[in-house]
């Protein structure tokens, strides 16, 4: 009851602001702008109407959510700022179109799936970077698969947004001309690539998993469980608490009575990872020992940014793991991390090279089309195919990328990181620990 | 008046046979942890019967002024005395619980006097749905209000007091959870005293019994109500207080699934029962607790709801019944 005025309310004011918060900007369009990787000069063809196309992002901006999503779209912004200093795309100007699907701090499927629509809407988007939590990608999949229009997602990791039986569904509009790829390492590969981490690195051999009830929550424990299990540790208790709990303490001290190792925190800190570790950590039996979390709990944001786990959890952050899943080690030569802290200050997120890397698809991509598109759908058209040809790789600062039939990346790689709580004067930050890389799961 | 051995009799049997049960079933841990969070659900629960024992309104936004009663405490601990971890000297500590308590059920008193002369004492004689709405309007304006200030996402509460535990009967268990047990009883007992002692409780018992005959005696219908709805949110506010210190964090959205709970615990303790709203709080926390115990953590507030459910259809006025205006 509340909660549906308070969503009418807050998905009404997303469209108002969204509707005055993408810029159009009016180029003269010719210009000198040989010799940049990125943008290609001469005046515009006919199909750049107005001189600017945009680059839509569509991910979780602000509250909880804003150590998630801000500095994903900075990724997109610095590519968008290089493209355009160098002339832009066949001499076309690019923007960004930018839309926030957290609702009340927390992202939110229905908000992305307006947010969608919205993009679909606005006929100078030709590509868009988003969304970042899967339970989002899920809704939003079905209306670009119908509209025809690229989405890159530098974060979602559940294996059910891409690959069959699931992934089919979302899809069913146009089976044969699929709209999404994405650049993170499905989960079918994080779970058990943290559950070896914690068996054979920590040498933990039992665990307790707590999961939120969510698509990527669920997704990643289920494959955590079934791989930990099959390296011979034992899961000594697995819950369910969705994001309304407010007090983790029961669960926790039901499971330390069966004294496990290790904890698995297999959710987001936004739907509440970051309460369960904090209120976990004060159950006694479990002080000392390592809570493991996916991407959604590794935010890499150091304490003190809203919203990021070490900043809820305070001291519980320490002895903390996390598996990230993407490279931490950017292609050699890359520029991409000193471009970013001169524009905006301060390191780049877990997935700001993703979406910059994504925004580059988009971008060779649409240099690609840009030589027989004849107006705007036809160049949207020319990036989705362009993007989603299993023959075309990509030369992006994640390195090289293609993708295979599903949208999958034909070759991901985890990353993983520990809680430090000695850096940034005692707040605490996240310290790169190692980097591996897998096949592609949707290989023959 | 009327003795009150009797009158206490019944409460307490059903209370003591309750917490023996429980204690049975749950464990000592668990039964810490239940204890801990009946306290805190029986303190929102007195707010909700007294407010509907007087002006027979259930007042919506109860929840929220709990959750306002938390950031409230919260603000005066990390602005006024700058604090964010736990403080070693016992004497300090004592002072500094005291005087945040009091501060924050003194502000919080205010902020629902100010709410009912505002909201709902314009709408006294008009039909009962109009101060429903209106509830549900301030319950909005509330939350709204704190997320503008202090942001949407979890904020964090400072941990006073030291975490450390003690050995008792199998369980370790921490002295905050005991601080919070103690002062929750405390608090009702005084709040008893309070309204069968005084001249303002008669005030107040008079109020819900008839309010007209009660204004013809030459109560001060305005002032009664005013104060009811100060005691009602100083006892949020030391709830909300409570609930930070346990919880160590604190979000905006805090009111709504605590107060739902909180105000199932007075419908089950028999709305407008002060002693029936203690008791269902720790009924409901025991009933959340115990399903995490044998595995049902999912189905805990499907648990909660069907007891209020059974209960109501058994025992429509609650375990204990209409009291606080009935009985003369």
């Amino acid at each position: 009851m509340k909660y549906g005025k308070l969503g009418a309310l807050g998905a009404g004011a997303l469209l108002v602001l969204s509707a005055c918060s993408s810029t159009a900007t009016t180029a003269p369009g010719s210009s000198t702008g040989a010799g940049s990787s990125t943008g290609t000069g001469g005046a515009p063809g006919a199909w750049c109407v107005g001189g600017t196309v945009k680059i839509g992002t569509e991910l979780p901006m602000s509250g909880g959510e804003t150590a998630n999503g801000v500095p994903t779209e900075n990724g997109v912004e610095l590519l968008v700022a290089q493209v355009n200093a160098a002339g832009g795309v066949a001499g076309c100007k690019l923007a960004t179109n930018v839309q926030d699907d957290a609702l009340n701090g927390v992202h939110d499927p229905q908000t992305g799936a307006k947010n969608m629509q919205t993009l679909v809407a606005d006929p100078a988007v030709i590509g868009v970077v988003g969304p970042f939590n899967s339970g989002v990608a899920e809704a939003e999949i079905p209306i670009s698969n119908g509209a025809g229009l690229l989405m890159c997602s530098p974060a979602n990791t559940a294996n059910a947004v891409t690959q069959p039986p699931e992934g089919d569904t979302y899809r069913s509009a146009h089976p044969d001309k699929i709209s999404y790829i994405r650049t993170a390492t499905p989960d079918s590969i994080q779970g058990p690539s943290a559950a070896d981490y914690l068996y054979k690195d920590l040498g933990k051999t039992s665990v307790y998993i707590i999961d939120d009830t969510e698509t990527f929550g669920v997704g990643v424990g289920d494959s955590f469980e079934a791989e930990f299990k099959k390296l011979g540790g034992t899961v000594v208790k697995r819950d369910s608490a969705p994001k309304s709990t407010t007090d983790y303490t029961p669960l926790f001290t039901a499971a330390a009575a069966m004294n496990p190792q290790g904890v698995y925190l297999a959710g987001t800190t936004p739907t509440g990872m970051g309460l369960a570790l904090k209120q976990g950590r004060t159950v006694s039996g479990m002080e000392t020992i390592p809570f493991v979390g996916p991407d959604g709990v590794a935010d890499l944001g150091p304490g003190g940014t809203q919203g990021a786990t070490i900043t809820i959890a305070g001291a519980a952050a320490a002895n903390v793991y996390g598996t990230v899943g993407a490279a931490h080690d950017l292609a050699t030569g890359s520029t991409f991390t000193a471009d970013y802290t001169t524009k905006f200050g301060g390191a780049p997120g877990a997935y700001s090279a993703a979406a910059y890397a994504c925004a580059q698809i988009i971008v060779a991509s649409l240099t690609k089309a840009a030589a027989t598109a004849t107006d705007l759908a036809s160049a949207r058209e020319g990036v989705r195919a362009n993007a989603v040809n299993s023959a075309n790789s990509f030369n992006t600062a994640l390195g090289t990328l293609s993708f295979d039939k599903y949208g999958d990346n034909t070759k991901p790689f985890i990353s993983f990181y520990k809680t430090d709580m000695t850096l940034d004067g005692g707040k605490g930050d996240w310290v790169f620990v190692k980097q591996e890389s897998f096949t592609d799961p949707n290989a023959p | 008046m009327t003795t009150k051995l009797p009158r206490l009799a019944r409460p307490l049997g059903i209370g003591a046979i309750a917490l023996i049960v429980e204690y049975l079933l749950l464990g000592t841990q668990q039964f810490a942890n239940a204890l801990t969070l009946g306290a805190i659900y029986a303190l929102i629960a007195l707010g909700y019967t007294m407010v509907y024992g007087i002006v027979e309104l259930i007042n919506f936004a109860h929840g929220d002024v709990f959750m306002v009663g938390s950031f409230l405490a919260m603000w005066i601990m990390t602005t006024i005395f700058g604090l964010t971890g736990p403080v070693t000297n016992l004497l300090n500590l004592v002072a500094l619980l005291a005087i945040v308590m009091l501060a924050t059920m003194v502000g919080m008193g205010l902020i629902g006097m100010f709410i009912e002369r505002v909201a709902y004492r314009p709408l006294r004689h008009a039909p009962r749905l109009a101060p429903l709405i209106t509830a549900i309007g301030v319950s909005f304006i509330l939350q709204n209000i704190i997320a503008t200030a202090f942001g949407p996402s979890p904020v964090n509460f400072p941990q006073i007091v030291p975490a450390d535990k003690f050995a008792l009967m199998g369980g370790k268990i921490a002295y905050l959870n005991v601080f919070i047990v103690i002062m929750a009883v405390v608090l009702m007992i005084a709040l008893q005293l309070f309204v069968g002692r005084t001249r303002l409780g008669r005030a107040m018992r008079s109020t819900a019994q008839d309010r007209e005959a009660a204004e013809l005696m030459g109560v001060d219908i305005n002032q009664t109500i005013a104060i009811t709805f100060f005691i009602a949110a100083a006892l949020a506010g030391a709830g909300g207080m409570v609930q930070g210190l346990y919880a160590g964090s604190i979000k905006f959205d805090l009111g709504f699934f605590v107060g739902l709970k909180a105000f199932t615990a007075a419908v089950l303790g028999g709305i407008g029962n002060t002693t029936g709203a203690a008791i269902g709080g720790f009924v409901i926390a025991f009933v959340e607790v115990y399903a995490t115990v044998i595995g049902y953590t999912q189905w805990s507030e499907v648990a909660v709801f069907t007891v209020l459910i059974l209960v109501l259809v058994f025992r429509p006025s609650g375990l204990l019944g209409q009291q606080l205006g009935e009985r003369a």
